[in-house]
């Protein structure tokens, strides 16, 4: 029996596919279920499509719709309504361990939909969660291409163990890091490397009861991230690109050359007629060299005054806008291509892709390069095998701009003249500073000159099989693997063409590696109105950290070679070494659900985390929860409420941990403490002694969680809404307690303390417009606050150090963490006032800053100081608008934080009382104190007040900002291109950035942290963080 | 799997798997010298920045040692070198206790090496209480290494108790440690160093008291404190050298005027930086070297000093200070202190420098004879004014026919100029309040010494932090 392929009879399927608005809608891929059949809409939304004579299903998808299916048993002509693919309730939520239905969920459970990702000009997946989820708060902590931020899930609960969550990306738990204090990972984040076009979707886990199956490393949320599987139906090849222009979208306000001058003409004509009797500030420099005895062209600067300053056109001299040499116009592009699909047997879904983002100041770059692939095969009914690779490569380049001393505070202090033969290469190379200026070797030339990067390689395995023996029962085992080796490479030139100054160089690596290997048993089972699910698991976990570093900074051979090889010495154990450290995570842990009619619904889960991290006598931890949901809308007396489409009440209590304790920490190590024996013929001879004190009784932090929340819908889920009432404690903290120094440390890690965050969020999205014009708004807004409860013994006091002068940070029972203690500043000092022996700090005198003086005693110092803010804003916002007219489509995405205060120490470096002429200074100092006549605005003290600083309200400053993080604009080509060319082609431009404002003018970013406080605090500051970029974008998308 | 929960430190080592064999125990032993290597870095501020031979000026805004240098006690409770100064002087003593215990219960180290072990140790100890008891006055007594919960228990000590502590270590230091070193060993303290040690602890405790818990008893021990220097004397394992900078020689370390001193050299990670911190950055790039000194400004040397301490043959002056210098056609006209500075000596780094810090030497026991004698142990003025001569020689300058206390401090502030004595010198003499009192009034030309120093201002406060951590256990210094 022969048949020929012509000979098979096959019923025609026609029909017409609109929009919710009811225009016929192109490039809708229809497929015969089950089948590679299929078809895309043509331009007014009709599609034809031949199928075997047998009776099936049709799909329906189309990017931004839910996708459809139609049922036939014979030809057929269809008419489709699309539907706006809004969150609905048969939507399935992932979980730990599994997915959810969003009726069922009983946790707090944030959800974001990444699918518009690919149209922002963002480098990192957390870069897109900012403003978008209530009660997730994401920090751009730095503005250098390609650094991860800060992500804070409820508040911070843990004071020296960090406060990031865990990310879980395919069911694959990364390794947590902790931010230093200085608002860095020095050995990786957990979302380095990691493409944001590949995202499908990500959910946070905030409450205890969704987050508690992840036990030990729960306690700051769970950040659960699924990247894009294939679609049944054809293959779909996707291309994304884009490229724009990235540019500061904030510089400060500095003084000018001219301004300088006059700052500085006042400082030194003071300081002269102060240095000896009979010295007038009318006497010529002349004058002043004949007094000091000094000859030729000798001065002494601090006396003498720069005569061309005052000449026109200050002749020899070059005035200079630093900031403007060091920003500029960035090139942004990236390019994906991904391909997707799926039949009966296989899905799979294949990327990759190249960004490239230019740092909006120079000397700052970051290239990535990805690929990704998804498969699954279905091997038969009852077992599936699945296998995805990630495997990545980056480049990042930073000369060192941020931080402490480093090239941009330089900038914001480099006084803004120089002489024309120096001009922006001023104290580098063969140029000597300007006499009159910091001594700072030209940031400018410092940062051409520099050489290096950091290179990061990394690739993420996961494969897993998945056995179903009988229906209902589902068993699964994966093996995931992390491998990160990243390499850092600098050479820094001589400054200076002296024999003195010499090149120094370094290279660095860390390779971390993690290897997870889970197993669970699923079981569901429907009895009735009974729905129960229970699953089962054990984990194995382990993550190993090697370290290698070396450098020098005794000069290299020459300026060509710029490894270590040819540096003149790189002996010293200090910055050469290797070192490893590793930890193991055994756990067990399993979960109940239950659901009874759809309306009462109850889950418990429990794991049992045991970890070599945690002292020998609490190597294992229990963390249970428990929560209970009632969705009121599916009871009989809501029915006639046909407004109210779902309503749901849900209360949780659950228990969760912190194990970001370090990996030997409980463990009392020996550190090197070397000496030298034997006079000039002295060699070193190796010491070793305690380094910490050893605690057995260590272990993970402790987080109870209290969550009651309410989801609600009207007019058929038209307007939707959840809200959250939490109280998360975190116990036991981690705290590296101050002990007695007679003790031979200064602190000892304990569990010991308690901090309380409280707060609610609420997200609400509603379908505004629906029609020809459609508007969609999302609306987020959480307020949390903390406070601390108890610390270490006594509860006394914590005053955090930070290396520099008098603490201004403080750990205090009842007050937020962290909160900002300092003396009040109340304006400037009156004669009157001193003559009414108003307080004073040290020699102050009639122009200097007043102050208050908080316990009355007559004089100002550090017993002054007093509580005038905390670091955490009260409210964080975001509000996400999507306007749809036709082909063209709108969203913009605004928001925002109040409430909560910045204390900086590049205020303190650049806007402090007492700075010398020689810095810059903002441009605030133009209204100053000059004189009893001419008193400026009450807000800046004279320049030449000499009477030293402290720390005070002077660098405090809010940290309130909105910010129209993006808004894009796209319009859809499908209309414009022949079907055989491309299904789909959507052209977009995107504006990050592009407005907003913040009260942070003593700093470019107001969530800006790049310098640790000294100690073991995670708590660190702004000392010359990059503004963020604005930037425009042009990009198109194209579907085949 | 369980098995695997139990991880060791795979980059250090741990306290359990340590001090077993002899190898252990020479590491501990060396772990207790290494952090003496921040001792002279805080003297210069905490002792000659306090005396009347720094005026220190911060050329940039305000410093943490301005309140050093102008007595502005509100700030010191919270001032790093203080807190430093506490917390270091006591984690050596922890390493020192740590050393004793383990001396004390495990077999590791026997014999002869045991012995020394314990007299190092206790020299260590002694050394560390002393600075303690100077700087602080009443200090907790820590003879153990203890947990902190049991530190916390233990309240500051009387001046006294301190003492015996102190006198009981040297006491065993000098029965137990040798005469000399050789080779490899050279820089650990000898018998003779215990000795002078110990007289330097009589003659402080003979210092007037000033009506302040201090480390004066007006005790008048002089006939203790001099047959342990007769001992050095006679032991003629020491000697004042021909030339005055010899003494501070690179390539002359450990000589025969060295009785005790803290030893560095320069490879990268163990050099010292006690000579960058009075040092502006300016004079290090005229002097060729080629890092920046990281002094944060100059500290000069006081009017008083330059132009009243010395004649004008005294041949010291010109080694010890550098009078200002032009660099980049700007001058600088201040001068300071440059003892301990050669240039082509220097490490790889600021911090690396190799010369070795003597924190005691023949001179000075030469010169703690002569106080004796002075304060009534036996012999004529004329006695002690010969014992000067040696040291007067090689400055140029003519012997002394005769002494009495005040020109013996004077002749101290020459000799140990920038060795940072002339603090405790002031305090032991009885004179510190005059002294200073009047140099404020003369030197103090920008007026930052806003008020006069009174007995309290003699010693430093407890630190803050000490306070805060353990509330109510340690009450503060009067005047703080």
């Amino acid at each position: 029996h022969v048949t020929s392929p012509r000979a098979v009879a096959e019923w025609p399927l026609t029909g017409r596919i609109t929009s919710p608005t009811g225009e016929g809608l192109p490039g809708v891929t229809v497929v015969l279920k089950g089948t590679t059949r299929g078809t895309t809409s043509g331009p007014d939304g009709s599609f034809t499509l031949a199928a075997p004579e047998t009776a099936g299903t049709l799909v329906f998808s189309f990017v931004g719709y839910q996708t459809q299916e139609r049922k036939f048993s014979g030809p057929e002509k269809f008419a489709i309504k699309m539907v706006d693919d809004a969150k609905s309730l048969d939507d399935v939520v992932v979980v730990g361990y599994g997915t959810q239905k969003r009726a069922d969920v009983t946790g707090a459970i944030a959800s974001f939909d990444a699918k518009k990702l690919e149209e922002r000009p963002i480098a990192r997946v957390d870069q897109a969660l900012v403003g978008q989820l209530a009660g997730v708060q994401v920090k751009q902590t730095s503005g250098v291409p390609g650094r991860a931020f800060s992500i804070q899930v409820r508040g911070a609960g843990s004071i020296s163990a960090g406060n990031e969550p865990l990310y879980v990306i395919d069911g694959f738990p990364l390794e947590t890091a902790a931010a230093n204090g200085g608002g860095r990972f020095s050995s990786g984040n957990p979302l380095d490397n990691i493409n944001p076009n590949d995202i499908e979707n990500i959910e946070v886990l905030k409450d205890a009861a969704a987050a508690a199956i992840y036990g030990s490393r729960a306690a700051n949320g769970v950040v659960l991230i699924t990247t894009k599987r294939g679609r049944t139906g054809k293959a779909i090849i996707s291309i994304n690109s884009f490229a724009g222009i990235s540019k500061a979208a904030k510089q400060l306000d500095l003084l000018n050359g001219d301004e300088w001058a006059a700052k500085a003409t006042e400082i030194i004509n003071n300081n002269w007629v102060k240095s000896g009797t009979g010295r007038t500030a009318s006497q010529t420099t002349a004058e002043r060299q004949r007094i000091l005895g000094l000859t030729g062209n000798a001065v002494n600067p601090d006396l003498i005054l720069d005569d061309r300053w005052a000449l026109p056109g200050h002749p020899g001299l070059t005035y200079i806008d630093w900031q403007k040499e060091l920003f500029r116009s960035a090139l942004s592009q990236n390019y994906q291509v991904s391909a997707s699909g799926a039949t009966d047997n296989v899905n799979y879904y294949v990327s990759g892709n190249y960004t490239n983002q230019d740092g909006i100041a120079i000397g700052l770059g970051y290239k990535r390069y990805s690929a990704r692939a998804n498969v699954e095969v279905k091997a038969s009914d009852k077992l599936k095998f699945g296998l995805t690779l990630t495997p990545t490569f980056s480049i990042a380049t930073d000369a060192g701009i941020e931080g402490k001393d480093s090239r941009l505070h330089q900038i914001l202090s480099e006084t803004p003249i120089a002489e024309d033969s120096a001009g922006i290469n001023t104290a580098y190379g063969k140029n000597e500073a300007y006499r009159w200026g910091v001594s700072t070797a030209s940031p400018i030339s410092v940062i051409k000159a520099y050489q290096g990067d950091t290179r990061t390689f990394r690739t993420l395995g996961t494969v897993f099989a998945e056995l179903q023996p009988v229906l209902g029962l589902r068993l699964r085992s994966t093996l995931n693997f992390d491998n990160s080796d990243v390499t850092s490479k600098s050479y820094q030139p001589p400054t200076r063409n002296l024999a003195t100054s010499l090149a120094s160089g370094s290279y660095s690596a860390f390779r971390r590696q993690t290897f997870v290997n889970e197993n669970t048993a699923t079981y569901s089972k429907v009895i009735g109105k009974n729905d129960f699910s229970a699953l089962a698991g054990f984990s194995y976990n382990f993550a190993k950290l090697d370290n290698v570093a070396l450098a020098a900074t005794g000069g290299f051979i020459n300026n060509t070679v710029t490894t270590l090889n040819a540096a003149t010495n790189i002996s010293g154990t200090g910055s050469n070494y290797t070192t490893e450290s590793q930890s193991v995570l055994l756990s067990y842990f399993g979960r109940l659900q239950y659901a009874f009619d759809g309306r009462y619904l109850l889950s418990a889960s429990v794991r049992r985390d045991a970890s070599s991290r945690f002292g020998f006598e609490n190597q294992a931890g229990i963390f249970p929860a428990l929560s209970a949901g009632w969705r009121i809308s599916q009871e009989a007396f809501m029915l006639p409420l046909t407004a109210v489409s779902d309503l749901k009440l849900r209360a949780s209590l659950g228990y969760s941990g912190n194990n970001t304790i370090g990996d030997y920490s409980s463990i009392a190590t020996l550190g090197f403490a070397n000496y030298a024996f034997g006079g000039t013929a002295g060699t070193q001879v190796t010491g070793q002694a305690p380094n910490k004190v050893g605690n057995s009784e260590l272990k993970w932090e402790r987080n109870r969680t209290v969550d009651f929340g309410v989801d609600v819908g009207f007019l058929k889920n038209r307007i939707t809404a959840s809200a959250d009432y939490y109280t998360k404690t975190s116990q036991d903290l981690l705290l590296n307690v101050p002990v007695l120094t007679a003790s031979g440390f200064g602190t000892n890690l304990v569990n010991i303390g308690e901090v309380q965050n409280r707060g609610w969020e609420l997200e609400a999205t509603s379908r505004n417009l629906e029609g020809a014009f459609s508007w969609t708004t999302s609306f987020n807004l959480s307020h949390n606050q903390n406070e601390v409860k108890h610390l270490g013994p006594g509860d006394a006091t914590i005053e955090v150090p930070n290396g520099l002068d008098t603490p201004s940070n403080i750990l205090r029972v009842g007050l937020p963490i962290y909160s900002i203690f300092v003396v009040k500043q109340t304006g400037i000092l009156t004669q009157a006032d001193i003559d009414n022996k108003v307080a004073l700090f040290g020699s102050e005198t009639a122009g200097d800053a007043k102050y208050e003086d908080a316990n009355g005693d007559g004089k100002i110092d550090s017993n002054d100081r007093q509580v005038v803010g905390n670091p955490t804003p009260k409210y964080t916002w975001g509000v996400t608008n999507t306007l749809r007219y036709k082909g063209f489509d709108l969203s913009f995405l605004i928001q925002g934080q109040n409430g909560g205060s910045i204390y900086s120490t590049l205020g303190r470096a650049i806007d402090r009382t007492s700075v010398g002429y020689k810095e810059n200074a903002l441009g605030r100092v133009r209204d100053r104190w000059e004189s009893a006549d001419n008193p400026g605005n009450g807000v800046k003290g004279k320049a030449t007040g000499s009477f030293g600083f402290i720390r005070n309200t002077d660098w405090l400053y809010s940290s309130d900002y909105y910010r129209v993080r993006t808004i894009t604009v796209g319009y859809d080509l499908g209309l414009l291109i022949n079907k055989r060319v491309a299904q789909g082609a959507r052209v977009y431009v995107t504006a990050e950035n592009f407005f907003g404002h913040d009260k942070y003018y003593g700093g470019l970013n107001p969530d800006a942290v790049n310098t640790s406080n000294t100690g073991t605090f995670v708590s660190g500051t702004d000392y010359g963080g990059l503004p963020l970029s604005k930037t425009l974008i042009l990009g198109l998308n194209l579907t085949f | 799997c369980e098995k695997e929960l139990i991880q060791t430190p795979i980059s250090n080592g741990s306290v359990p798997d340590f001090y077993k064999t002899a190898a252990d125990f020479d590491q501990a032993m060396t772990a207790v010298y290494s952090q003496l290597r921040g001792y002279p870095d805080r003297e210069v501020i905490l002792s000659e920045l306090r005396s009347d031979n720094i005026y220190g000026i911060s050329d940039i805004g305000s410093r943490d040692w301005d309140p050093i240098n102008n007595f502005a006690a509100s700030l010191l409770p919270i001032n790093p070198y203080v807190a430093d100064a506490w917390a270091s002087d006591f984690s050596t003593i922890f390493r020192a206790n740590t050393l004793l215990d383990q001396l004390a219960t495990n077999g590791g180290v026997t014999g002869s090496l045991r012995t020394r072990y314990e007299g190092e140790a206790k020299f260590i100890r002694a050394f560390m209480y002393l600075d303690l008891v100077r700087k602080f006055g009443k200090v907790p007594v820590i003879d153990k290494a203890l947990i902190p919960q049991d530190v916390a228990q233990i309240p500051r000590s009387e001046v006294t108790k301190v003492y015996d502590l102190i006198i009981s270590d040297l006491q065993t230091a000098i029965a137990n440690l040798p005469t000399t070193y050789t080779a490899a060993n050279v820089g650990r303290p000898t018998q003779y160093a215990a000795k002078g040690m110990l007289a330097l602890v009589y003659l402080t405790r003979s210092g007037p008291t000033y009506g302040i818990n201090g480390p004066g008893l007006a005790s008048k021990e002089y006939d203790k404190a001099l047959p342990l220097l007769n001992d050095v004397i006679n032991s003629a394992k020491f000697s004042v050298l021909p030339s005055y900078p010899n003494v501070f020689s690179y390539t002359n370390e450990d000589n025969a005027e060295v009785v005790f001193d803290i030893q560095y050299i320069a490879n990268g990670s163990i050099g010292g930086s006690f000579v960058n911190v009075v040092i502006p950055d300016a004079y290090y790039t005229l002097s060729g070297i080629p890092f920046a000194a990281g002094s944060v400004g100059i500290k000069p040397c006081s009017t008083d000093l330059i132009t009243n301490a010395y004649a004008t043959t005294d041949t010291r002056k010109a080694f010890t200070i550098q009078p200002g210098y032009t660099y980049a056609g700007i001058t600088e006209t201040r001068s300071f202190y440059k003892k301990y500075l050669n240039p082509t000596g220097r490490g790889v780094s600021r911090t690396d420098w190799p010369i070795n810090y003597i924190v005691m030497r023949y001179a000075d026991i030469l010169m703690m004879k002569a106080e004796c004698i002075l304060n009534g142990a036996g012999g004529t003025p004329a006695d002690a004014a010969a014992l000067l001569t040696p040291m007067r020689t090689r400055a140029a300058q003519p012997a002394l026919t005769t002494l009495d206390v005040n020109s013996l401090l004077a002749e101290r502030r020459r000799e140990f100029a920038g060795e940072n004595l002339r603090w405790y010198d002031l305090m032991r003499s009885g004179r510190v309040l005059d002294v200073m009192n009047a140099w404020v009034l003369t030197d103090d030309v920008n007026g930052k010494i806003t008020r006069p120093i009174t007995p309290n201002l003699l010693l430093y406060p407890v630190p803050q932090v000490e306070l805060s951590s353990a509330p109510g256990l340690y009450d503060q210094n009067p005047g703080y």
